[in-house]
Formats: C-alpha cells, sequence, structure tokens
C-alpha cells in the first residue's frame, strides 16, 4: 500500500500536466486548471496498472480532493 | 454461443488506403489550444492523422484498396461470390454502400452486397461472417471492406481509412478460431445520438456553437464517454483474448503477432502490459494513423508487417473492440498472402 505522498507523487506523473502544481491531500481537483477527462483517464489506469485495483468515471466524479482520490485505494 | 472455429477459409490477402492529406494534431491545431493538445498527443499517442478531403468517402478508399488488392490476387472478378462493407460511414443513409460497390468494382450482378453496422470492433465479426459463409461452402470467394472516414480535424483520435480483405475455399487452409461479444447496455458509452428514429434531425441539432477551442460543435456530433470506454476496454479485452487463447489451447509464445484496435496510447499500453505482451509482438500505428475505427487492424497489418505478410507463414491474433459495445477477437494464421504496401488517394 503506497502512502499519500507516494500516491501524489505517482498520480502527479500519471496525468501529466504541462504546468508544474503544487499538490497536497487537501488539493481540491476542480482547482487543478488541468484536471479534465484525460487526467481522469490517467487516474483510471493508474489504479489499475499500479494498484491493481478498478475504479470507474463515476467513482472519480465523486472525489472533491486529491484525498478523495486516495481513499478510493481503500 | 461466442466462441467458435472455421475451416476451409484461407486469408489470401489485405490491401489499405489511406488519403493523401496528414493533419498534424499539434501543429495544425488552433494556437491557443497546442499547449493543451501537446499533452493529449503525448498521451493518447496520436501525432498525425489521415483525413479525406470534403470529395473524398471512405468508398473512395475501399475502391482503390479492393481495385489493387484484386489486380494483385490475379483473381477474376467475375467468381466473387459476396462484397460486404464493415462500417458506419455510408455514401447514403440507404441504399446500402456494399450494393453500390458491386457495380462500381463491376462485380457480377450475381455478388452478394450488404453492409454491416459495426465500428472499431467490426473486423474479426466481418472475417467471421464471410469465413462463416465460405466455410459452409456457400461460396467461394469473398471481399471485405472494412473501414470508416470517422475523422475530423477538431477531435483529435479518428482517422480515415478504407481496406479490403480477400478470403477464399481451401480445403487445406489453417482453422480459423473466433471470440465475439456484445453487450448493448453501454450503447450510450459512444453515439451519434441524433439522426435516428429515436432523435430525428430537427432544427435545434443543426445550431453550432463555438467550443474553449474555438471548433464549431452542433448536437449532431458523436459522443464519447471517455473513461466509460476506457474501462470497458481494459477490463474486457485482456480477459477475452487470454480466454480465445485457452480454449483453443494455445500459449501466447505461439502468437507471432498481436494486433489490437488502435484506439489511444492509454487504452493499449493498459491491455498491452495487463496481457504481459513484449512491444515487439504488439505493432502499432497509433502515433501516424490514429484511431482509424473498424480499419485500424488492417492499417497495422499492412503499415507495419505487410513484407512480413508476404512471406511464409504468421499466426496472428487480431483483437477489435468499441462501439457497441463490442468486442471480438480471432486467431488467424496467413500463408504468403498478397499484401501491397499501403495506398494513399
Amino acid at each position: 500500500m503506497v502512502n499519500i505522498e507516494q500516491f501524489i507523487e505517482q498520480f502527479l506523473a500519471a496525468v501529466d500536466f504541462q504546468d508544474p502544481v503544487e499538490v497536497n491531500p487537501d488539493t481540491k481537483l476542480a482547482d487543478l486548471p488541468e484536471w479534465d477527462s484525460l487526467a481522469a483517464l490517467a487516474t483510471i489506469v493508474l489504479f489499475d496498472t499500479e494498484y491493481g485495483k478498478v475504479i470507474v468515471g463515476p467513482d472519480i466524479a465523486k472525489c472533491v480532493t486529491v484525498g478523495d482520490l486516495y481513499a478510493l485505494l481503500g | 454461443m461466442s466462441r467458435c472455429t472455421l475451416r476451409n477459409v484461407r486469408f489470401a490477402g489485405m490491401a489499405t488506403c489511406v488519403p493523401k492529406r496528414v493533419f498534424h494534431n499539434v501543429n495544425d491545431a488552433p494556437p491557443k489550444i497546442r499547449s493543451e493538445r501537446e499533452r493529449l498527443a503525448r498521451n493518447i499517442g496520436i501525432y498525425t492523422r489521415r483525413l479525406c478531403p470534403e470529395w473524398q468517402t471512405f468508398s473512395d478508399l475501399a475502391f482503390e484498396a479492393a481495385e489493387k488488392l484484386l489486380a494483385e490476387l490475379q483473381w477474376n472478378k467475375a467468381d466473387i461470390d459476396a462484397l460486404i462493407i464493415v462500417g458506419q460511414s455510408p455514401d447514403y443513409l440507404i441504399p446500402a454502400t456494399a450494393i453500390i460497390m458491386q457495380d462500381r468494382l463491376q462485380l457480377p450482378q450475381t455478388t452478394i452486397a450488404y453492409d454491416v453496422n459495426l465500428g472499431c470492433s467490426g473486423y474479426p465479426f466481418g472475417l467471421h461472417l464471410m469465413g462463416s459463409m465460405i466455410a459452409a461452402g456457400a461460396i467461394k470467394k469473398g471481399l471485405l471492406l472494412v473501414g470508416d472516414r470517422a475523422g475530423e480535424e477538431k477531435d483529435p483520435l479518428f482517422s480515415d481509412a478504407g481496406t479490403a480483405t480477400a478470403l477464399e475455399f481451401d480445403a487445406s487452409a489453417p482453422p480459423m478460431h473466433f471470440d465475439l461479444n456484445s453487450d448493448g447496455s453501454g450503447h450510450k458509452a459512444i453515439m451519434l445520438p441524433v439522426g435516428g428514429h429515436r432523435e430525428p434531425v430537427d432544427v435545434h441539432h443543426l445550431i453550432p456553437h463555438r467550443d474553449e477551442g474555438g471548433y464549431l460543435r452542433c448536437g449532431m456530433d458523436l459522443v464519447l464517454d471517455g473513461p466509460a470506454v476506457l474501462s470497458f476496454s481494459t477490463q474486457r479485452v485482456p480477459p477475452a483474448v487470454e480466454g480465445l487463447l485457452d480454449h483453443v489451447g494455445m500459449s501466447k509464445d505461439e502468437i507471432d503477432y498481436f494486433v489490437f484496435h488502435q484506439a489511444n496510447k492509454m487504452i493499449n499500453d493498459t491491455i498491452r502490459k495487463k496481457l504481459r505482451l513484449p512491444e515487439e509482438k504488439v505493432p502499432s500505428t497509433l502515433r501516424d494513423f490514429g484511431n482509424t475505427s473498424g480499419a485500424s487492424l488492417p492499417v497495422t497489418m499492412t503499415a507495419r508487417l505487410h513484407d512480413k505478410l508476404a512471406q511464409g507463414r504468421h499466426r496472428l491474433l487480431l483483437c477489435g473492440f468499441g462501439i457497441g459495445l463490442s468486442w471480438g477477437t480471432a486467431i488467424v494464421d496467413i500463408d504468403s498472402g498478397v499484401f501491397p504496401a499501403l495506398i494513399e488517394a
């Protein structure tokens, strides 16, 4: 099980934003300028391939913060 | 029964035609979205696409492919028993494009001709349909035209192509194996919601608006639920591939090439990793030709393997998946087929 710091590092690598952003567990996804459908796809792939956890679009839609995404790892 | 084996069907050859016009996903995009497009292109793995000019249709591309293939095969057109088009880019809503192509290709009026409405998954289904007629002894020679004109400048995924595949009866041909599936509960994941009888075209569907990138959009556009398509593809395809291999008692090592529908890099990389396949056995054309819908298997076979497939015997696993939702896998042995180089028209 990854800790939240490792998760954030892997999350940022996966979403591959053009412009660097500071992210902590309380960062709201909607406040990230490049949080978009591509980033959602990358997050689904990250969970599947790195953590063996299947999540779907509606799971992500319910998440408000980066910490909420981490909590999906359950 | 979704799994079956067809015998006596020889894969005689294939030709692929793409438009000459090259569209660059980053450099040809409006300047204000180029940075965003760089990230998009990097992640979907698509840099250039081939787009038909206004006057050109899918059937124009398929016509070029079919003429080239028939000439190289040295088949007599009078011997062709069936012409099936698998695609979603008809010349007209009705009649079926395959019937128009019977005349245009100067095939005999005894030709069975009709269209099958399948997109990205279509190639294995087309092989199965034509192959079934041949295996049953109902016909001897068939021509399968697969592809679409799905590309638009504003959407970075789709690219245009027309392809032709020739199948014939041959009692010594190796068997073809299939696994074919449908899940209509996912029909809204990729759809053109307007224009059929559920929602006929009305004036308000035609009123365009500009999106954030400056492109005009309207109610007639394709609707695509990216996360739903990604989940479908990455969850359904790997077990389907492994299921067919298990069913026929083959190991992955016995397959020379795994050719997957070219959806996007995220989807294709995930499928390849989940199946633990080496990159060299999984050819890709995403970077240069994008997602060519049902044509993507022939595009990839032609662009990456045509010289190899023209000599010796190779075993290919072909897997298409997408709109429907629909997914199909075929294991096909190709022995010295006719595979002309990629045609541009």
